[in-house]
């Protein structure tokens, strides 16, 4: 027992440690709940459209401008270049388009005539854009086939009138998922930070040179004293995993005590469990506890910041994802997108889930494997 | 008495470098054996092998009459060790720090309760029971390591150089600390580079260099094997190479050196030699200032058997 009554003492030691990280995390978490709004509802978007008319009193031009109208804000400017320049440079205007003289009349007789347009380059220019397309490609459909002038433009209205109409039937409810999901992939952070930190810490004391030397001469038998200390570190990464885990239930009670959210916290523990064959692994490698802070950063925060524990992984861009494929982070933030966004839970569905939650397993097996052959090699090199 | 420790024939080698070679020696119940010897003489690997913290080439070590394996957990458990570096935890405190120690040995936590406040008394440490490492001077950090090694009460206790780099106060403590324990019964095995404390402390002395025992024996048989019976020194302001020549040509005179105003004569045997050589130097007309008689020391011992000095 006097291992783990030490092992504790020391760990209280480094409890500002875990308070920090944990508090960081709970404001992270509250943060995500207050700013993530999502809405099920689509909402048109309109473009500033401007129009510079030079054909008018053309019924057919009038059709084509009552359209424009119809689907975004047509804006009143004055006509000259250095004006309509001025409002797309300050976003007045996103789009302006010229029609040119006689283009009604050019259309009836088979032509093809040029619309000149300016545009901001935005995505709201680009709405403006793909809705004179439409219209022009359904103009220049009928041109040719209805030569009466208001059966063409009834024809053309009555095409662009019709629409697809798009329901969602997803039953999600997306904002509490996205805020669990941004939850468990900032705790990576947290729960690698915490268990690295402090497992060093604490080990690298009870595995100081003279330390070791002492205990290494006493009566306890050295290899049941060092599987103390592992149950010792398997202990405290558990007690870490449940702090998180009831932070979780606190924050997001409605999804935690659904199969999802059993999921999200066996996700949790997976990682918990690789984060700490990591720790044994750095604490076998590095003694010096100056070092150990250093690593911390490294290891934690790196794979944090390339893994998308704060920045979400569809802002990251590709070249930085594939390096972060590196770190154990990686597959369980991936893990954590992919549950935010399955729709039903099956075996099926769940496989790409498992196959990251596989992945941490082997880069545990992996961790494990080199902490053995490091620390055989080094306690043969200090015998000798 | 009972031998303890029975090494024979110890030979340790790194690659090509030996570092202990064919070293034999033993320890009897209740004595202190002193390990002298300078930096690097081998001390400390010797003690290590004895401890089965290095392996050794050759060689056998027995302790209570058994051999001294590293799964000995029954031989460890009557050891004690006191490392010449500190060996604590700098986030546990004083009592703490002894409590763990202790509890490697000692499962009973009240038995181990009453051995921590007794190993705390024994080395001055009742204020600072709550105090940090951190928080201690030099000398009170060394007195936790001596309670650390000691606290579970061990028959044999090995303390390496526990007196390196403490104040004068500290060390006193220490030593007596160290005469305390020989009195309840412990065997002690003291290693140090300082010999005036082996000359004090220890029943017999082992002096070490290279790797080798040069010499085995209690403090005086040492000093006799220095072949010195005597050494006066005296504070002159005026010599000359004659007088010194005439103080060579006396009988029992062994070696005359002056340097720096400082005259320094050995001699290998006689009673009356420093009246002797006082009436010479009022006949002679020498001035001098300070002179003093004194018994050959172990440095002169091991500088007879090495041609060198203990701390070169």
């Amino acid at each position: 027992m006097i291992i783990f009554k030490t092992f504790w003492n020391v760990v209280k030691k480094y409890k500002g440690t875990v308070l920090l990280y944990t508090v960081m995390l709970i404001v992270f978490g509250g943060l995500n709940m207050t700013t993530n709004e999502s809405s099920m509802d689509f909402v048109s978007s309109k473009p500033d459209v401007f129009i510079v008319n030079q054909d008018p009193g053309n019924k057919v031009t009038t059709n084509l401008i009552q359209y424009m109208k119809n689907h975004s804000c047509i804006i009143s400017l004055n006509e000259g270049k250095d004006a309509i320049d001025d409002a797309l440079f300050f976003r007045d205007v996103n789009y302006v388009i010229y029609i040119p003289k006689h283009y009604g009349q050019d259309v009836m007789n088979g032509l093809h005539p040029k619309i000149d347009v300016k545009t901001t380059g935005d995505y709201q220019a680009s709405i403006a854009e793909m809705l004179l397309k439409r219209y022009v490609e359904v103009e220049r459909f009928y041109q040719s086939r209805v030569k009466e002038e208001e059966k063409f433009i009834k024809t053309i209205n009555q095409t662009l009138e019709t629409q697809t109409k798009v329901d969602i039937t997803s039953k999600l409810d997306t904002t509490e998922l996205t805020s669990v999901s941004r939850y468990f992939s900032f705790a990576s952070y947290s729960i690698m930070a915490v268990i690295i930190f402090v497992i060093c810490l604490v080990l690298s004391s009870f595995k100081e040179e003279n330390v070791q030397k002492r205990t290494m001469i006493s009566s306890m038998n050295y290899k049941m004293y060092n599987k103390k200390l592992l149950i010792a570190s398997f202990v405290y990464s558990f007690l870490v995993w449940v702090l998180f885990i009831l932070l979780a239930i606190f924050m997001f009670k409605g999804t935690m005590f659904t199969i999802r959210g059993f999921i999200y916290m066996f996700g949790a523990l997976v990682f918990t469990f690789c984060s700490l064959t990591l720790a044994l692994f750095i604490s076998t490698l590095i003694k010096s506890k100056e070092a150990i802070n250093g690593i911390v950063n490294v290891i934690a925060l790196g794979s944090a910041f390339l893994c998308g524990a704060f920045v979400p992984r569809e802002f990251l861009p590709q070249s930085v994802l594939t390096l972060a494929h590196i770190f154990p982070s990686y597959y369980y933030i991936y893990s954590n997108d992919l549950l935010k966004t399955m729709e039903t839970i099956s075996i099926h569905t769940l496989k790409p889930v498992l196959f990251q939650y596989l992945m941490l397993l082997v880069f545990a097996f992996v961790f494990i494997l080199c902490n053995n052959m490091i620390s055989k090699y080094k306690q043969k090199l200090d015998r000798l | 008495m009972k031998k303890v420790i029975e090494v024979k024939n110890l030979s340790k080698a790194y690659k090509t470098l030996k570092v202990l070679e064919h070293v034999s020696f033993d320890v009897k119940e209740g004595e202190i054996l002193g390990f002298l010897g300078p930096n690097g003489s081998g001390k400390t690997t010797t003690i290590h092998c004895i401890l089965t913290l290095l392996r050794f080439n050759e060689g056998t070590i027995n302790i209570f009459g058994e051999e001294m394996k590293p799964d000995s957990y029954e031989l460890k458990r009557q050891i004690g060790v006191v490392f010449q570096e500190v060996a604590v935890f700098e986030e546990l405190s004083v009592f703490d720090n002894i409590d763990y120690f202790c509890g490697l040995y000692i499962q009973d936590k009240k038995q181990r309760k009453q051995y921590v406040e007794e190993a705390i008394q024994f080395v001055g440490l009742e204020h600072y029971k709550t105090f940090y490492p951190k928080q201690l001077s030099g000398g009170l950090l060394r007195r936790l390591n001596i309670a650390c090694g000691i606290a579970h009460k061990p028959r044999l206790i090995f303390l390496d150089e526990p007196t390196v780099a403490v104040d004068p106060q500290s060390r006193n403590n220490i030593l007596e600390g160290i005469k305390k324990l020989r009195e309840q019964g412990a065997t002690i095995i003291y290693t140090t580079h300082y010999m005036e404390e082996v000359d004090i402390l220890c029943d017999r002395i082992i002096i070490l260099d290279q790797g080798k025992i040069l010499a085995e024996g209690t403090p005086n048989e040492l000093k006799e094997l220095a072949n010195i019976e005597e050494k006066i020194t005296v504070e002159v302001t005026n010599m000359t190479e004659k007088i010194i020549e005439g103080i060579r040509k006396f009988k029992t005179v062994d070696q005359v050196m002056f340097e720096e105003g400082i005259l320094v004569v050995t001699y290998h045997k006689g009673k009356n030699n420093l009246s002797q050589l006082v009436d010479y130097l009022k006949e002679n007309k020498v001035v001098y200032h300070k002179i003093f008689s004194e018994r050959p020391t172990l440095n002169d011992v091991f500088l007879q058997l090495t041609g060198k000095e203990l701390r070169d």
